[in-house]
């Protein structure tokens, strides 16, 4: 037969090559992860933790031919109309998707990619700013149990059962040659009286005097566990010391916060989430949404709760104020409240007071993030710029602004757009790592 | 897949391999292996069935995955110019697929058994390419993957670079140099027009005396067989056995990049003649034949931004077909102007078909489209010229001619040489220091110069010597030379005067 259907169960060579060239594109992704950063698919995902992200391949290079123009070309079919604009095509750095032309091998591809990997991406880019080291009271955080001792009392569980056969040996052989000694009788013989006697060492003495000739027990030498021998051993839990830190992540959730609005929020506290519980073992989060008032909700509804009515900021900071003096005192832990709202708020002023209240209570760093479209009335980064002082900081194109109140560092980001996400990330989380051990 | 569907196919092939016997096509004997999508992605990103382990192979299949599990698969099909000829089938594909995509191949067996352009090449290849990733493999346990990757990486970059007319004079640097002093040991064959070549004047003394010493004798298109044979380096045995295989495999595929227009509108234009039949002989239902037309609808689909082979050369054939039919051609039929006359213009003459198998014998792209491509096609099928123009964030995509001399001038010169810019290799031991010159033959656009200095970089890796590259560049409505060097410590440039 001309058609047959040959059984290809060999290894597929295109995934070990892929992931060849998945290494070399490291730096590819690195370069893309604003893009995948804002990548809409990657939070609002399942349990599953592989991600397929858009990248440009690796190019292969060869001579080909430039452009006279800085303008590229080619032929298409279909169209009779001359002048007419027939697509669009992103400028690199820009791209959202799409194939650009011109140059060969830029075509996109999927690779898949663990989420733990972007993080580690992330990780030399950020940490959590401002990190001290707490004297008075220091996180301790188990890491599971070790065995500190031995000794002759304990529960069953913990029997030591080598140790405890080593101390029956020693008795054992102890007794023989003392009993050799005493009687003048042989190794064997003395051997096989203790185990007549069940180790019982005043009988089997008396048994050797008697000069019984002895049944033989066995070859081996036989050892009898005695209350005496058994060793216990005991366990201490382990554990490590490091810095407290808290996260008072606040969200306005009121009806101006639009899908878009919530879903920058969301994003920012997603990765800033998935990055803190992988570089620090423990960081404490609590969850404050507010319309015109804050309360303390769970990670669940914070992230999937929306709400309608106004907005008063203010309610949020007095309450992240009265968990600094009830909970997170400022002496024992590094406090970093994190605000995100559109910017709306119905009292300014009093947000600004409040703000500086939690200030005043010497938190590692503050963090507002204040996402604009073009038809928010956002009045917040502007009371907050004024009240506290603020300059604006061009960094690689992204405008924050920063400023310090006594020793607390002060920072404020301005979302616009998907693309705005990763360098807001990395203003947050800017680390200063000086202090760190 | 099922028993029964492996006997539907197997029945297909019988039949389909009847019609196209009997429609006067002439193949090798074909063999299909139906495998799974993943098999086929690989074959298509790795060029043969079997092949050597590189990045950019994973690379490709990972694009052809991507646009796999995206929907845009164009019912696939993959053959190789081999005796018996092999191709592929997937095995999720519904019949009628599969129908289309064999009757296509039979007839791309045919183009490959019976263009002149294929008849030089290798139809051992599948096995030498099986047989050189074994060796390969025993280099990167030798030498290390990072060795093995880096020599790779310098030979793919210049594959392309070589003499497309290398199997019409199979010679050596001695029978180079005997043909310029005028030595010729065996004279050229008698042909018929031996009597208008032009005849080689003797060298003089002078010239001798410098062609004994000037390396290659004359200068050289085929980069990496002149550094396998040249490089100071010196390249061991298993750097050149490595770069070898680079260059036959480039060169088994050249013949497929000179000929892609063609062979493809050649295939179409048989798949959709033998599935017609097959349909009139009740071998596919009016459902199935429903479904063919539906994806042969998709592979003449019309792309806004790059030229569809399948269409453009389907097109051609029809129309050469249509013209050869009714006589028109010749300077009769082209200098009558008046459309009436040319509309209604039948000389009764009949030879469509013989001037297809004709023209699929002799032809390549380039001159295949400078002769048949006509206004009438062209504006059929719309055919323009676009350019990217430049905005602040973006490049706007605009149709910029459509008249079709213009457009098709253009078509014709960047088809010629597939596209590859033409370089030469003047000198290996330029400054009498080993150095290697090449120049580039400019023809109106320059090299690109990002992967300019990053292909040089690569070809000194396999030089190790300094390596020089002429070319020149635009510079307002004049050019200017260009030399580019790379050494161990970069590239540089120098620019000279305007001309």
């Amino acid at each position: 037969m001309a058609v047959v259907q040959p059984d290809y169960s060999s290894a597929p060579r295109g995934k070990t090559d892929a992931a060849r060239h998945r290494h070399k594109v490291k730096e590819a992704i690195r370069q893309n992860l604003p893009d995948i950063v804002g990548d809409e698919a990657i939070i609002t995902r399942k349990e599953n933790q592989i991600v397929k992200v858009p990248i440009k391949g690796v190019k292969s290079y060869q001579f080909i031919h430039g452009r006279t123009g800085g303008e590229g070309g080619g032929f298409g079919s279909g169209e009779s109309q001359r002048g007419k604009v027939i697509g669009r095509r992103p400028k690199q750095g820009q791209s959202q998707g799409g194939k650009p032309g011109g140059e060969p091998g830029t075509d996109y591809l999927e690779t898949e990619i663990d989420i733990e990997e972007i993080i580690e991406m992330m990780l030399d880019d950020l940490g959590l700013p401002n990190l001290r080291r707490k004297q008075v009271r220091e996180t301790v955080i188990p890491k599971g149990w070790t065995f500190d001792s031995v000794e002759r009392t304990g529960i069953r569980p913990r029997l030591d059962k080598k140790r405890s056969i080593k101390e029956a040996i020693r008795r054992t052989e102890t007794l023989v040659a003392v009993l050799m000694d005493q009687t003048g009788r042989s190794e064997q013989d003395c051997r096989r009286a203790l185990a007549a006697t069940q180790g019982d060492s005043t009988a089997a003495l008396r048994l050797l005097e008697s000069g019984t000739v002895l049944p033989p027990v066995s070859d081996e030498p036989e050892y009898l566990l005695e209350s005496d021998d058994l060793r216990f051993r005991t366990i201490t839990e382990d554990v490590e010391y490091q810095s407290n830190a808290v996260i008072l992540a606040m969200m306005d959730v009121s009806g101006s916060m639009g899908t878009m609005k919530k879903y920058f929020a969301r994003s920012f506290y997603f990765w800033m989430l998935s990055f803190l519980k992988t570089i620090y073992r423990k960081v404490e989060i609590r969850f404050i949404s507010h319309t015109t008032e804050a309360k303390l909700v769970n990670e669940h509804e914070f992230f999937h709760k929306g709400e309608s009515g106004g907005t008063k900021c203010a309610s949020a900071y007095e309450l992240t104020a009265e968990l600094i003096d009830t909970e997170y005192s400022t002496s024992h832990w590094n406090v970093y409240p994190f605000h995100f709202s559109d910017g709306e708020d119905w009292d300014p002023y009093r947000t600004v007071e409040a703000t500086k209240a939690v200030l005043g209570r010497q938190p590692a760093a503050l963090g507002y993030g204040e996402i604009q479209t073009e038809y928010s009335a956002s009045v917040l980064m502007k009371a907050l710029e004024e009240g506290l002082g603020l300059g604006a900081v061009q960094d690689n194109g992204f405008l924050h602004y920063e400023g310090k109140y006594n020793e607390t560092p002060i920072l404020g980001v301005v979302l616009r757009s998907r693309d705005d996400l990763y360098p807001a990330l990395r203003t947050f989380l800017k680390p200063d790592r000086g202090d760190l051990p | 897949m099922q028993g029964t569907d492996l006997k539907r196919l197997n029945d297909a092939d019988q039949l389909i391999r009847e019609i196209a016997a009997e429609f006067g096509l002439e193949f090798m004997p074909q063999e299909f292996d139906v495998v799974p999508a993943q098999k086929m992605l690989e074959i298509m990103a790795y060029r043969l069935p079997v092949n050597f382990s590189h990045w950019s192979f994973g690379r490709d299949y990972e694009i052809e995955r991507t646009k796999f599990e995206h929907g845009y698969a164009v019912p696939y099909e993959v053959v190789f110019n081999s005796d018996p000829c092999r191709a592929y089938l997937i095995d999720t594909n519904p019949f009628p697929i599969q129908v289309l995509v064999m009757a296509h191949v039979y007839a791309h067996n045919d183009f490959m058994k019976n263009s002149r352009h294929f008849r030089n090449s290798r139809r051992d290849m599948i096995t030498s390419a099986a047989a050189a990733a074994e060796r390969f493999r025993a280099y990167e346990e030798d030498y290390g993957i990072d060795a093995v990757e880096r020599l790779i990486d310098a030979g793919m970059a210049i594959q392309w670079n070589i003499d497309p007319t290398e199997h019409l004079h199979r010679q050596n640097e001695a029978s180079v140099r005997d043909r310029l002093y005028g030595w010729d040991r065996q004279l050229p064959s008698r042909g018929p027009y031996n009597d208008v070549l032009p005849e080689r004047p003797k060298a003089t003394r002078e010239e001798k005396r410098a062609l004994q010493k000037r390396t290659p004798p004359e200068p050289t298109p085929d980069l990496l067989g002149y550094i396998i044979g040249h490089s100071p380096r010196p390249l061991a045995e298993w750097e050149k056995d490595v770069l070898s295989v680079i260059k036959n495999q480039a060169q088994y595929f050249l013949p497929y990049r000179q000929t892609k227009i063609m062979n493809e509108g050649w295939a179409t234009y048989w798949h959709e003649q033998i599935v017609q039949r097959l349909f009139q002989e009740k071998f596919l239902s009016a459902e199935e034949h429903g479904y063919f037309n539906l994806y042969n609808a998709r592979v003449k689909a019309h792309n806004p931004r790059s030229l569809n082979p399948y269409l453009l050369g389907h097109a051609i054939f029809k129309d050469v077909e249509r013209r050869w039919n009714l006589g028109r051609f010749g300077p009769e039929y082209e200098e009558t102007t008046d459309a009436r006359t040319r509309e209604e213009w039948d000389t009764g003459l009949g030879k469509g078909r013989e001037k297809l198998f004709e023209v699929r014998r002799t032809h390549m792209d380039w001159f295949f489209v400078d002769e048949f491509l006509t206004r009438e096609v062209v504006q059929d099928l719309d055919l323009y010229l676009y350019l990217e123009h430049e905005h602040p964030s973006y490049y706007e995509v605009v149709v910029e001619e459509t008249g079709w001399k213009r457009v098709k001038q253009i078509l014709v010169h960047s088809l010629m040489n597939s596209g590859i810019p033409r370089i030469l290799i003047t000198d290996g031991n330029y400054r009498n220091s080993l150095q290697l010159y090449m120049e580039h033959a400019y023809e109106g656009l320059p090299l690109h110069e990002e992967y300019a200095r990053k292909t040089l970089e690569l070809v000194h890796h396999l030089w190790d010597r300094p390596i020089h590259l002429q070319t020149r560049e635009p510079v307002n409505d004049r050019t200017r030379d260009k030399l580019y060097t790379a050494d161990e410590s970069g590239v540089y440039v120098r620019r000279g005067g305007n001309s």
